[in-house]
């Protein structure tokens, strides 16, 4: 079935590209705004900081006070977030249709007019709660801080994606103000910025309606530096220990990628589904099901623009299970895999799961937004929305062995292994390879 | 910025869709929402249970055996099945709650027979193969061990524990302890799944885009098969008795927490309550639903303490909950927890006008965007069919919601908080303790993670 979601698009003459895409079947338009800076674009010392200056655009601007943003659009009915990853930072909300010029107008006094109202009281306050927001999702959790450990062991030192978003405490304890009106002078304009508004309104009226709030913005972003250029496979395994109080052990095996939207990501990331991303992918098939030494295994692929992807897989040892049995079994199915390739009915089945996680997140206004706001900034097509399936479908098995030989060796990977430690004194870590 | 701030034209009354009823000719139930644009369908099927009756030292026998439903049929083995499904782009999850089981498919639209077919036959013939329900049961095993060392999980299980009564069901986990779960055999399954899952009383929810769809000639010719002739109706969910000494602090020792995971609660109303379920969402707004409500204007807006503290009314089928939840960093517990508890105390003083209209704007008007979904509106169908509320509830309900005053809230909250709070604290107990002193006046003991 080819999709049709409707995409008009605009650039302003100040340069922020808009996209309206009008569905009427529910009384609601979603804003959704994506900025071209994230964790990638930090510098040393200043990690964590995308994300903080994030939380400070909801503390106040030049004609809306600390706070007022939520509580104005909540008690219109929005609801309203924003995200902080590698490679952008979001904003949007979901309004009723007669609230959307609220929402406009709201957003475009803070993309234009944060630096009024910053003040050292509220960076304070916004740093305090980052850093209980660090506590709770990585510090606190058990292997809450693995992926952090898997960026640093598959990225090189100073990549743009050695580090995580949420930054290390040292680094937003340093952050200033002086650092909030650099960071909002070099990244937040127009010009680095893209709209999309999706729900009940006209294309006509929603350009109309972005070009009277956004349209007076003046662009003034810094350039942006050229993304990096594509970084090779490991060449040597790297492997990095840790003995924690944790329930069992889990290893996370991980792999660099090509960069998102090209074939080769594409298919790397099919391999990866039939790998350990499916319900029955071969290491689901062999380690949960028949030997039993895994309790669960997930495969992820995530698509980034600057110079690299990152795939990994998860694997959960069982207990009395040692963990190396479980890694050399991964190894023994991914060499099968880069020899043999998937099999017919793995391509149907990673196909079919795609085409339905697709499909629902389409289902959502919110998401539909989110998604044509990220095609629109990273890939300046926002078609990918109706595309993106038939380029699944192409691909072929040929494709997939191809790139997995390519990204996926076994000497290309980076185990980063999370062992239990008898009591927290027992805790230490051990890296055994360092990064190239 | 030239352009002045707009004025904001109110939304129209909005109903929650009708679904087209239909009964199967085994007496299932069918209730079917045609969305337009809803590509992928989703399918709920609701078969009433009761968490009380699990035999006793078999506790969790239920939601076993929901997650065995579909490793393994009399006609396709674990992996074959789970095979077909992800090979028609299905997701299937299965669960219990204290008044049913419930199955939950998401599958693109041109599937659905397949998914139906396949759902017919996991709920009718699961084979319930030794090996699987040995995995099954260890995956449980190890998943006890996860939960506990989850703050957040362990918070919620202690928190069970200390707000119901010892003998209530309710007190202890759903899905089964260790000791239950390590004592259950295969033939309890199956004994279970043969007396307590049956069509007698079940409902099934399709909704999604439906054009050119034959919903119930879909429907008729997979889940209108099912028969089981063992099938005894549930009896009728009762709500849980509190604990008589449910007013007290719990200390979880979790040695070297950064952070302390609070949960306060008290028993709360279910969707069915007498006095009307509408001013408990706009409550939970008000009280702990935004950066701007009393309990994080104050723990993270003011102070800094925690990324956010949430409360929520949590009904089930008879009976609920009034929970309040959050971490904040180990170093101010004690006064987190002086704070928040006096938050959750002063609002017995009542809400003021602004905040009874910000919270009734709140959740009537947000309505139309949390149900435009297949999967919301069927999770909310799914969940009227088992609560046992009309079709036209949630649409009542919002209208109720609407015509809330400050008196409305005032006493709805009264009714639930009484000043005597259940408090958990999962944390460090050697610095949470002895912060604790002169804080708090319910009696505080520690027990270990």
């Amino acid at each position: 079935m080819p999709l049709d979601y409707p995409i008009h698009r605009r650039t302003l003459p100040n340069g922020m590209r808009v996209v309206v895409s009008p569905d009427h079947t529910v009384p609601n338009v979603t804003v959704n705004i994506w900025v071209g800076v994230g964790s990638r674009h930090e510098t040393v010392g200043r990690t964590g900081f995308a994300h903080l200056f994030e939380h400070l655009m909801f503390q106040g601007s030049r004609s809306v006070r600390s706070g007022e943003h939520f509580e104005a659009l909540m008690a219109q009915g929005a609801r309203l977030n924003a995200t902080t990853w590698f490679d952008r930072t979001n904003y949007f909300e979901t309004v009723p249709t007669g609230a959307v010029e609220l929402a406009l107008w709201l957003e475009a006094d803070r993309h234009g007019f944060l630096l009024d109202a910053v003040t050292q009281e509220n960076l304070d306050n916004q740093r305090d709660v980052v850093k209980e927001e660090k506590r709770q999702r990585y510090d606190n959790q058990p292997y809450g801080n693995a992926l952090i450990d898997v960026y640093a062991a598959v990225f090189p030192e100073g990549h743009p994606y050695h580090h995580p978003t949420i930054g290390s405490m040292e680094d937003l304890d340093a952050a200033s103000l002086d650092d909030v009106h650099a960071f909002f002078r070099a990244h937040y304009g127009p010009d680095n910025t893209v709209l999309t508004l999706c729900g009940d309104i006209t294309a006509e009226h929603g350009f109309a309606i972005v070009e009277r709030y956004f349209g007076d913005l003046v662009a003034r972003a810094a350039p942006r530096r050229p993304d990096h250029p594509q970084l090779a496979p490991l060449e040597q395994p790297v492997r990095v220990e840790r003995r924690e109080v944790v329930p069992n052990d889990r290893l996370h095996v991980a792999f660099r990628l090509p960069v998102d939207e090209t074939d080769d990501f594409i298919a790397g990331a099919v391999a990866l589904d039939c790998i350990g991303g499916l319900a029955t992918s071969r290491l689901v098939r062999r380690l949960v099901r028949r030997e039993q030494t895994a309790l669960g295994a997930h495969a992820t692929a995530w698509g980034f623009v600057d110079g690299a992807s990152l795939g990994f897989v998860v694997l959960d040892v069982a207990p009395g299970t040692d963990p190396d049995e479980v890694e050399a079994a991964f190894v023994e199915e991914l060499e099968g895999f880069l020899e043999h390739g998937p099999t017919a009915i793995e391509l149907e089945a990673s196909l079919a799961q795609s085409e339905r996680s697709w499909l629902s997140a389409l289902a959502s206004q919110e998401e539909r937004a989110d998604l044509v706001s990220h095609y629109l900034l990273l890939h300046d097509d926002p078609g990918v929305v109706n595309t993106h399936l038939d380029r699944l479908r192409d691909v072929t098995a040929e494709q997939v062995v191809e790139s997995a030989r390519r990204w996926l060796r076994p000497d290309s990977r980076a185990t980063v292994a999370y062992l239990v430690a008898d009591d927290a004194s027992d805790a230490e870590t051990v890296t055994t390879e360092d990064v190239a | 910025m030239s352009a002045p701030r707009p004025d904001v034209t109110p939304p129209q009354p909005w109903t929650f869709p009708v679904p087209v009823e239909h009964v199967l000719g085994n007496g299932v139930r069918v209730l079917a929402h045609d969305l337009p644009g809803q590509y992928v369908l989703s399918l709920r099927v609701v078969v009433p249970t009761a968490l009380s009756a699990e035999p006793d030292g078999k506790e969790g026998v239920g939601a076993m055996t929901a997650r065995l439903l579909d490793e393994g049929t009399l006609a396709h083995g674990s992996e074959e099945f789970a095979e077909l499904m992800e090979r028609h782009g299905m997701v299937l999850g299965a669960g219990v709650s204290d008044g049913g089981l419930l199955v939950d498919v998401d599958v693109p639209q041109r599937h659905l027979r397949t998914a139906a077919a396949l759902v017919t036959e996991a709920l009718a013939e699961p084979a319930f193969p030794e090996d699987e329900v040995r995995r099954i049961l260890r995956n449980r095993l190890a998943e006890i061990e996860q939960e506990r060392a989850s703050s957040a999980h362990r918070a919620a299980r202690e928190l069970a524990r200390t707000l119901w009564h010892p003998d209530d069901r309710a007190s202890r986990p759903t899905a089964g302890s260790t000791e239950t779960i390590g004592a259950l055999t295969r033939d309890d399954l199956v004994e279970f799944h043969a007396t307590a899952v049956g069509p007698q009383g079940s409902t099934v929810v399709v909704a999604g885009d439906l054009t050119g769809v034959d919903v119930v000639g879909v429907l008729e010719g997979t889940l209108g098969t099912w028969s089981a002739p063992r099938h005894r109706p549930a009896p009728k969910p009762v709500a849980p008795v509190p604990a008589a000494d449910g007013a007290r602090v719990v200390v979880v020792d979790r040695p070297g927490s950064v952070q302390t995971e609070i949960a306060v609660g008290r028993p709360g109303p279910d969707r069915s309550s007498p006095d009307g379920w509408a001013p408990y969402p706009v409550l939970s707004f008000v009280l702990g639903g935004s950066p701007s409500a009393r309990i994080d204007a104050v723990l993270r807006e003011e102070k800094g303490y925690t990324y956010g503290i949430r409360s929520s009314f949590r009904p089930r089928v008879a009976g609920g909950s009034f929970v309040t939840s959050g971490s904040v960093r180990s170093e101010v517990t004690g006064e987190a927890v002086e704070i928040l508890l006096g938050i959750l105390d002063g609002a017995r003083d009542g809400f003021t006008d602004a905040e009874v209209r910000s919270g009734v704007d709140y959740v009537g008007k947000t309505a139309p965007g949390r149900y435009a979904t297949a999967d919301a509106v069927a999770d909310e169908t799914a969940a009227l069919a088992l609560e046992g509320l009309p079709l036209d509830f949630t649409t009542r309900n919002l209208r109720a919601v609407a015509d809330l005053g400050r008196d409305d809230l005032d006493d709805a909250y009264r009714r639930v908080a009484t000043g005597e709070w259940s408090v958990v604290l999962v944390g460090d107990a050697a610095t949470v303790v002895p912060a604790l002193d002169g804080r708090v006046g319910e009696p505080v003991s520690t027990v270990d993670l």
